[in-house]
């Protein structure tokens, strides 16, 4: 059938028609400055010709009387001239307001703003230049409502959790991402600098890119040359230092002593201080440092008659905040953009980006990391013990897991290394007037990812978890390739002047795979002699040496793996007279993550929209300059599973014993089954209704968007707890993936801006944005009728913190609610109590079912990580030379959860002990110390959840721009110098480092263990233009 | 106008050629074998088989929690705070239905249930030489794990079919209708039929020291008859025939010094029938202690902070009552291979919670081992899972029990078990069931049997401080585990709980 069109399509095209010609010639100038515009299009209206014009603005056209030619330039008005006699046609264009026929990709394709009917928002690269972020992720928070990002850390290179209008699923939640069409999954081996536009598809028209979009898409689009440009250049560069924007706020050694005294006392033993010290380390301080970055960024852009360039290339260099270089990012890039017309209607574009990446890691974000240990250090310990063989004081008195910071520091080496190149190709081919293009393009990204890690022998201390005594060298080497193949065919045509008409028909072929490898050895040597450093730190120096994959499972390729998508799909889009809007996209997606009955799935998506002010009642209205309706509704599917779970296999593990105690090949590999298997396991189908009025008023200074959705996704796939009876807690392997509920995200999004001109030297712009979203599990299958996740650590350890159930959101917290503390034995007494040495001054449970007793069953819903309320607000001006700008990011009411505290009697506290109750101060709800045992504290409680509200300053910049022709003179176009700060202040009452942190996971996101904290960030930059 | 072709043909060329690579692109099948489409070859069973035999080192709470729950041992852990909460609790008896250590137990050894059926479903797939002394491990193994989840949970949910126990996997979804055996007794009577026909199949000596053999499988099936006789007297009969025929057979003889059955060169040596397989060449994590090859028990034994000569630190838990030590009569030389008094040669150490100052040496980290993080995770000390003394010991039992006892018989076996243990023949005594119960303590202690010894004579009630009787026998099924299973009401908590 597609064949039989083609061919159809093809004889069309090669009819040619001949009639009446005439020679005409012009120039057309910018009615803003006067000065003639190189490269602005000249068309002729409806047929498959036309010119652009020369570097001083003439052009020359062979046309036919009774010809329209369409003069169009980028950010100008195009212009229609019909041709009847004239032979010499000047124009002179007007600035766009530029909003309205902004161009906006929409996937496939691109359409007019003012056409697009879906929630779509975008930044450009002028807003990603005032936030000035480190990482394009930075860009996105506060600055488009419905957009939620959190960083599980604030460790230079580390990855952010983008959610866009909520949680909606159990498995992944993070958007597709496309860099001009390109998937990557990792955001930051992108270079802020090298991005001219991030689009943001928020409802079900996104369904256009199938199956990984049901949470969203992000399109971002590298910056381009442009056709009959001069070559110019650009540097940005900056330096700076960043800090650490908060601490936790600790006992100081004298109250520490008084409160481990106290403690100790309480559960009848002796006081550890006779003497209270003064002095000892602040571990914070110890381990965090003023940490250096550095960016330089160099682009330069231009074209020809038929080609456009651009080439760009950065270096960004950062240590980090924790452990300066131990925790060190440096990142270099190179981006090449080239368009070309092969022919007048054959055009070539391509695409390629190079990253070179190294990362240092430190352990983050668990107990036994370096954060933990600074928080839980005792802070009367000193640093350094001159009399031990490493010099680090060792850590006693401190159970298993913690340990000296500085000493975990100093023998961390963790690096990874990764060299990416991601590239596109495509071709468009436009025949019959232009009326059908043919498009093929090809995306891969392929990546090696180098490890190397070093565990030295070192000592912490007695009985630690962390001490090694035979040291271990690993390498590894991981190679992921993918490739997306799109080939897609538009018709776009408009009938009667009023009917336009676009339809594509196309397909998409996607590939992931990859091979992982790697050696371990253990025991360096060298010349005989046992090695302790880094210097001799390879394989190929180790005693033993193992590989990480048996010969066993690299015949069985569980070294590698192969996924991929086949999607087939069709949109078609009317409009009349632009007034009335209509799109339909219909999508089937076939995925190798699924058993062969369910392989396949539909998914429609509809949306309309109204332009009222196109309507002769408002047309041409000074006030309302446009007002536009807009619905959508629409199925997306879900893949994002792991790979086989519909086939049991026999991917666990399978390790045993032959007690030779040799080496390693003393172990036994056998085979057994990886995760549970659910051969019904199926698409996951969520199902999005928008409504939206996008409105411009006052001559375009004001424009509003308001949104409300409501997300609904069915058929959850969720990998969760099941009965230990089907033996899933086996070595490697799993509970099964299964369909098994519906959560709902509905909310309303507001977006407000203002930007006006008081005069050449006066401009401002403010925005404001708000999302509310609220998120309700509506129904759990299975005869539990919840899914249970998420480790807690303190006291009692929990491995069910987290649920998700009917009637509640994803992920709340799930345990006892707590009433202040017992201020007599008579309360007590009187009241159900879990253990019997319960004393006055231990947390009160409440006895939520009422059965007079203190059980597992008197757990409830005690907060959840979802924020009710979240808003961004950008403000900025120029006067003059000056400009300036702000951001700033708000966040209210999620809960977080304390888990990065150690109940030990030497480990350090928070200050809110010194509130404590006792018997003298009996008007507290902060529980009595003892090492007795306050069972009801162990047992997780409200008492560690708190309000995670923020309000946090993102971004505040200055800039100073020279005068033009004071920098002219030394040869260049633009000279700004700025400073900026990022992340200046958080307003919280959190008592955890970030309150904008989060693990990211659906079940279990939320509890803090101590997330490293985003870095303050001081900058000075300059923007050069040549 | 010709490359106008070109280029259209070129581009009808690439659309029709992806559009005809079709749905066949998005077939792959999975290059780990599937499951249900294995079993072809000799080598697939065994490969199977070590996968059984890998849940067996996820017994190690079994051991130390069991032994914590009697009178032998206090928890200890950290003396300045509540260190292992959940372990506390056992050790107080005041221990309910939310229990990281109670949790682990349920699920590894289901896991290991599960992992054995897994095996037996397909035992009939192909025939070779060999195939009877796997089924026969398989089954021994499957016996195992449900003998430990019997031990700890009674009545328990399996799928049974004509008086034993399903040679399948369980599904996905039949957790919501599975049943709990109606008694203990039941459970035990499907243990028994497991071992009876794993005796029948096993070898009576293996080329690898790892292997069940046939005299491991009837040394299990002897202990299972002789708790099964708490409910059922006939079945002291049934272990005192089949405990005498591993006597009688010859094949084990017991280790000349005691002290050295705990020390490396004594795993799998003399006196060895089945021990549980550890190793310190492969790290380990917290987050997956089930996948360590290593004891896991013995680091959580060793002392806290402890510097010195001889053993590793460790987190100080599992530490013997002085009352324990001080039931060694004078001239026992088991007392110092069981007990280790910290104090004695100690540089430095810190004391565990209770402050006994005395730890389990049996399982204590000796220095020496590789080490590799963590190294409290990752100690080699084998679990010596049934030793020869503990036959005749059970043997001399089941004789005084059985209906018509053999008071000779039973005072032969213990003298062997006395004679060893001072070096002379001076120390015998009176072969009574009292006698014979306390030498089961002396023998072993601290290797996880006393608790399940004195709930099988009736003895805890009386001996263990803080037991409930008629609750505590049992531990109660995680509260959560019976959740998801959707079995609150329908498997019903164990009584008291």
């Amino acid at each position: 059938m597609k064949i039989k069109l083609l061919y159809f399509l093809f004889f069309c095209a090669t009819a040619t028609v001949t009639a009446q010609q005439m020679q005409i010639s012009g120039t057309i100038i910018s009615s803003e400055d006067d000065f003639p515009i190189a490269g602005a299009n000249i068309l002729i209206q409806g047929k498959n010709a036309g010119t652009t014009t020369d570097f001083d603005g003439n052009y020359e056209l062979t046309v036919e009387k009774g010809d329209s030619i369409i003069i169009t330039y980028i950010g100008f008005k195009s212009s229609t001239i019909l041709i009847e006699s004239q032979s010499t046609i000047n124009v002179t264009l007007s600035p766009d307001n530029q909003l309205l026929d902004e161009i906006v990709v929409i996937g496939y394709g691109s359409q007019k703003k003012k056409e697009i009917t879906g929630a779509v928002s975008v930044i450009d690269s002028k807003a990603i230049e005032k936030l000035n972020p480190v990482r394009v992720e930075q860009a996105l928070q506060g600055q488009v409502s419905g957009v939620n990002v959190t960083t599980s850390s604030g460790s230079p290179g580390a990855a952010s959790n983008i959610r866009i209008r909520g949680v909606s699923t159990n498995g992944d939640n993070n958007p597709l991402i496309l860099v001009d069409g390109n998937r990557i999954t990792d955001l930051s081996v992108i270079n802020p600098n090298d991005i001219a536009s991030v689009n943001v598809l928020k409802d079900a028209t996104a369904g256009i890119y199938g199956v990984q979009a049901a949470n969203g898409v992000i399109l971002i689009t590298t910056k381009s040359g442009r056709k009959n440009t001069e070559l110019k250049f650009n540097i940005d560069s900056y330096i700076g230092f960043q800090e650490a924007s908060n601490s936790i706020d600790v006992l100081k050694p004298r109250d520490y002593a008084i409160l481990v005294n106290e403690m100790s006392m309480n559960g009848g033993g002796d006081p550890k201080y006779i003497v209270y010290p003064e002095d000892g380390p602040d571990w914070q301080q110890q381990v965090f440092t003023s940490a250096p970055i550095a960016n330089v960024n160099f682009d330069a852009n231009g074209g020809t008659e038929k080609a456009a360039y651009s080439f760009g290339a950065s270096y960004l260099d950062q240590d980090g905040i924790v452990g300066g270089d131990k925790s060190n990012y440096n990142r270099a890039t190179a981006r090449l953009n080239f368009q070309y017309d092969i022919l007048k209607n054959l055009k070539l574009s391509t695409t390629a980006i190079y990253t070179h990446s190294n990362k240092n890691n430190l352990s983050e974000g668990a107990a036994g990391s370096v954060l933990f240990n600074a928080i839980n250090m005792n802070p009367v310990m000193p640093v350094y013990d001159a009399t031990e063989e490493d010099g680090f004081q060792k850590a006693y008195n401190l159970g298993g897991e913690i340990i000296n910071p500085v000493a975990q520091l100093a023998n961390t080496y963790d690096k990874t290394r990764v060299n990416k190149i991601s590239a596109t190709l495509g071709l468009d081919y436009s025949f019959l007037n232009d009326h059908f293009k043919v498009s093929s393009k090809f995306q891969m990204n392929h990546s090696v990812v180098d490890g190397h890690v070093f565990k030295p022998e070192v000592y912490y201390g007695p009985s630690k978890s962390f001490n090694i005594t035979t040291n271990e060298v690993y390498e590894n080497k991981d190679y992921y390739d993918d490739y997306t193949w799109d080939n897609f065919i538009t018709y776009s045509n408009t009938f009667n002047e009023d009917h336009s008409l676009t339809v594509l028909l196309g397909m998409s072929a996607f590939k992931t795979y990859g091979t992982f490898t790697g050696m371990s050895g253990t025991n360096l040597l060298l010349d005989g002699q046992q090695v302790n450093s880094i210097e001799y730190a390879s394989v190929a120096n180790a005693e033993t040496q193992i590989n990480r994959f048996t010969d066993e499972q690299l015949a069985r390729g569980s070294n590698t793996f192969d996924t991929r998508l086949l999607s087939y799909f069709t949109r078609i889009q009317y409009n009349y007279k632009g007034k009335y809007l209509l799109s339909g996209v219909l999508r089937r997606d076939g995925s190798t993550r699924f058993g062969p009955e369910n392989r396949f799935g539909y998914f429609p998506s509809g949306s309309l929209g109204w332009n009222i002010s196109e309507e002769d009642f408002l047309v041409d209205n000074d006030l309302v300059n446009l007002l536009k309706l807009r619905v959508s509704y629409g199925i997306i599917g879900s893949d994002k599973i792991g790979d086989y779970r519909y086939l049991s296999t026999l991917s666990g593990e399978a390790t045993y014993v032959r007690n030779d105690e040799a080496d390693a090949s003393e172990l036994l590999q056998g085979l057994a089954e990886g995760a549970l298997s659910n051969p019904e396991i199926q698409w996951e189908k969520q199902k999005t209704f928008n409504i939206g009025i996008d409105t411009r008023l006052l001559g375009d200074r004001i424009s509003m968007t308001m949104d409300a959705f409501d997300k609904r996704t069915e058929d959850l796939l969720i990998t969760s707890q099941v009965s230990g009876i089907l033996g899933s807690s086996a070595p490697g392997s799993a509970p099964p993936t299964i369909n098994a509920g519906t959560v709902q995200n509905k909310g309303f999004e507001f977006q407000i801006a203002y930007n006006s001109k008081f005069s050449e030297d006066f401009k401002i712009n403010a925005s404001y944005n708000f999302t509310t979203l609220h998120n309700e599990v509506l129904f759990v299958s299975g005869e539990n009728g919840f899914e249970a996740g998420g480790g807690f650590g303190v006291g009692i350890g929990v491995d069910d913190a987290g649920r998700m159930e009917a009637g509640y959101p994803i992920g709340y917290f799930y345990g006892y609610k707590s009433d202040g503390v017992f201020t007599s034995q008579e309360e007590i007494d009187d009241s159900p109590v879990s253990s019997t040495a319960t004393a006055p001054g231990d947390l009160k449970l409440v006895d939520v079912n009422n059965d007079g007793e203190i059980t597992a069953d008197d757990r409830t819903y005690i907060g959840d990580p979802i924020a009710d309320v979240t808003m961004g607000l950008n403000l900025g001006f120029n006067y003059k030379n000056i400009d300036f700008s702000a951001s700033a990011f708000a966040s209210l009411g999620a809960e977080m959860v304390r888990d990065y505290e150690r109940q030990i009697l030497e480990a350090n506290k928070g200050t809110y002990n010194l509130d404590r109750w006792t018997p003298t101060n009996t008007n507290s709800n902060v529980p009595r110390l003892s090492t007795g045992g306050t069972p009801q504290s162990s047992y997780f409680s409200d008492l560690y959840v708190e309000d995670a509200s923020y309000l946090r300053i993102q971004n505040v910049q200055a800039g100073y721009t020279f005068q033009e022709n004071a920098v002219s003179k030394i040869g260049l176009d633009r000279l700004r110098l700025y400073v900026s700060v990022n992340n200046l202040y958080t307003f919280t009452n959190y008592k955890g480092y970030d309150a904008g942190a989060s693990s990211g996971a659906p079940i279990g996101a939320g509890i803090d263990k101590g997330f490293y904290p985003v870095a303050r960030t001081y900058m000075l930059g300059l923007n050069l233009k040549f | 106008m010709k490359n106008y072709k070109i280029y259209i043909t070129g581009f009808i060329i690439a659309f029709v050629t992806l559009t005809a690579c079709s749905d066949d692109f998005i077939d792959v099948p999975s290059r780990n074998p599937n499951s249900d489409d294995f079993f072809k070859t000799e080598q697939d069973y065994q490969d199977v088989l070590i996968g059984v035999y890998d849940l067996l080192q996820a017994s190690f709470w079994n051991v130390m929690v069991g032994e914590i729950a009697s009178d032998n041992t206090l928890a200890g852990g950290d003396p300045d705070n509540i260190d292992g909460p959940s372990i506390q609790d056992i050790d107080n008896m005041v221990h309910n239905d939310v229990n990281e250590q109670l949790r682990d137990i349920w699920r590894w050894m289901y896991a290991g249930l599960n992992r054995a059926n897994y095996m037996l479903e397909f035992r009939d797939n192909i025939e070779f030489d060999t195939k009877n002394d796997m089924i026969g491990q398989a089954l021994f193994l499957r016996a195992y794990f449900t003998f430990e989840l019997a031990k700890w949970f009674g009545p328990l949910p399996l799928l049974v079919e004509d008086g034993r126990i399903q040679n399948k996997r369980m599904q996905f979804g039949e957790q919501f209708t599975i049943s709990r055996t109606a008694t203990i007794a039941d459970t035990y009577a499907l243990i028994e039929a497991d071992l009876i026909e794993a005796v029948s199949l096993l070898n009576t000596t293996q080329d690898l020291e790892y292997k069940v053999t046939k005299g491991a499988a009837q040394s299990l099936l002897g202990k299972v008859y002789l708790y099964h006789g708490t409910f059922d007297a006939a079945k002291y009969t049934d272990a005192a025939t089949v405990l005498d025929q591993v006597i009688s057979d010859g094949n084990y003889t017991l280790a000349s010094n005691f002290g050295n059955i705990f020390e490396h060169p004594g795993e799998n040596a003399d006196g060895s029938i089945f021990e549980v397989q550890y190793t310190d060449v492969e790290g380990a994590g917290f987050d997956c202690l089930q996948c360590s090859e290593g004891n896991v028990a013995v680091g959580f034994s060793g002392v806290r902070e402890y510097v010195g000569p001889t053993f590793d630190s460790g987190y100080g838990f599992n530490t013997p009552t002085a009352e324990a030590a001080s039931i060694f009569t004078v001239g026992d030389l088991r007392k110092d291979a069981t007990i280790f008094d910290a104090e004695a040669i100690a540089t430095s150490y810190q004391p565990s919670r209770g402050e006994t100052k005395l730890y389990n040496r049996k399982y204590l980290p000796r220095k020496g081992d590789l080490g590799l993080g963590d190294n409290n995770l990752t100690n080699p000390n084998n679990y010596r899972a049934i030793r020869y003394a503990d036959i005749l010991l059970m043997a001399a039992e089941a004789n005084i029990q059985k209906a018509a006892p053999d008071a000779t018989k039973a005072k032969g076996y213990l003298d062997l078990v006395r004679d060893r243990a001072f070096g002379n023949t001076t120390n015998r005594i009176d072969a009574t069931l009292a006698n014979i119960l306390q030498e089961r303590r002396l023998e072993l202690m601290g290797e996880g049997h006393r608790f399940f010894d004195l709930v099988r004579t009736g003895n805890a009630d009386s001996t263990i401080d803080g037991f409930v009787a008629n609750k505590n026998e049992l531990f109660p099924i995680p509260l959560i585990e019976l959740e998801l299973a959707g079995a609150v009401e329908r498997w019903g908590q164990n009584p008291g709980y």
